[in-house]
Formats: structure tokens, sequence, C-alpha cells
């Protein structure tokens, strides 16, 4: 599974950190994300695609 | 509560190294080179102790949970993994058992010290290769 977060993320002007205090993970766990190393929960992915104001297929990729 | 269990791992390591350091104490100047490498593999199972314990430190600093679903994630796999890996360790220990000079305690102990290495090992591996639902 692919995702888009890197890109969201530059265009929300966010960085990892923000992005992680945002879902209420660790940061690691979104640069984890962005190479694509790990493959989040569902509610995760939600939590994210609400973030940036999109629906989950926008984000992630399958 | 993140700082707790962040405090907690710190609190674990300072307990081994206390009890590290009273076995020193009691058994100054009967010091083998054996107990000289387990003293080592010690050191480095609390080294990464405080690794850990450090990381999930400036993670409740930050403001992020010390623990998430990545981390929870990449702890069970270690377990497993850590499992299988201790399994054959003590197979391998029941193997040499009688062709090496060491005592009981001696084995045992080198078996409790092999798992917790094993467990450090897989905890970095996975760490750095991630954990994808394959």
């Amino acid at each position: 599974m692919n995702n888009r977060i890197k890109e969201y993320r530059a265009r929300y002007n966010l960085t990892q950190e923000d992005l992680a205090r945002k879902v209420n993970v660790r940061r690691e766990t979104i640069v984890f994300l962005e190479k694509n190393k790990y493959n989040p929960s569902l509610k995760l992915a939600y939590d994210i695609a609400r973030v940036f104001e999109s629906q989950i297929e926008d984000i992630f990729i399958f | 509560m993140d700082m707790k269990k962040a405090i907690v791992v710190f609190v674990v390591a300072a307990l081994v190294l206390a009890t590290t350091g009273l076995w020193i104490l009691s058994s100054y100047g009967k010091f083998k080179l054996f107990d000289l490498a387990t003293f080592g593999i010690i050191i480095c199972v609390v080294g990464f102790a405080v690794f850990v314990g450090y990381k999930r430190l400036t993670s409740a600093r930050r403001g992020e949970p010390a623990e998430d679903e990545l981390s929870k994630k990449v702890l069970q796999k270690t377990a497993a993994w850590s499992y299988y890996v201790s399994l054959y360790m003590w197979v391998g220990i029941l193997f040499i058992k009688d062709r090496v000079n060491l005592d009981t305690e001696e084995l045992i102990g080198t078996g409790i010290l092999g798992m917790a290495v094993s467990f450090a090992v897989c905890w970095l591996i996975l760490n750095f290769r991630g954990v994808r639902n394959e």
C-alpha cells in the first residue's frame, strides 16, 4: 500500500511532528508511514484523512 | 501517564544495575573471564533499556504518546520473534551443557541473558525494517 502523506503534509505546511501530535502517534510512526514501512490501522488512516480534509482513498493507494 | 511509562524503564534499568553491582561486590576477587563477559552483556542490555526509555521520554516531552499502534505492534512481533529464537537457543544450551565446563547456574544465567539479548536484537531489526501487514 502506498500513500501521499508527504505530499499532503507539504500542501498543508505541516511537519512530521505536527501531524504526529494531531493524530496522537509518535513522530517515528509518521516517518514509517511515509517510507511505506508500516500500514496504518483504519482508525489512524481515518484520522490522517480528517486532518487533510480528504477521503482515505485520496491519501492511501491500495 | 506517558512520562510514568518512560520512568518505569529507567527504574527497572537502575534495579538491574544495582543487582549487578551487588553481584560484583559479593564475588570480588573471584571474577573469571566468563563473569566479565556476562557483565558486558548486562551493561549492553541496560544500555538498550535506557535507549528505549530515552525514546519514550523524548516522545512524551514533544507531546506525543510514549506508545502508539506502531510501537505496540513492534513489541508484539519482537516478543514472537524472540520467543522462537529463545527456543532454539535453549536447545543449543541443552546440546552444549555436557561439552562445556560451566555450572548449572552459569548455564541458566547464560540462557536468561541470551533471551534478553535476542529480544533487544529482534526489537532493533523490526525498528529499522518496519512492520508491514504482510
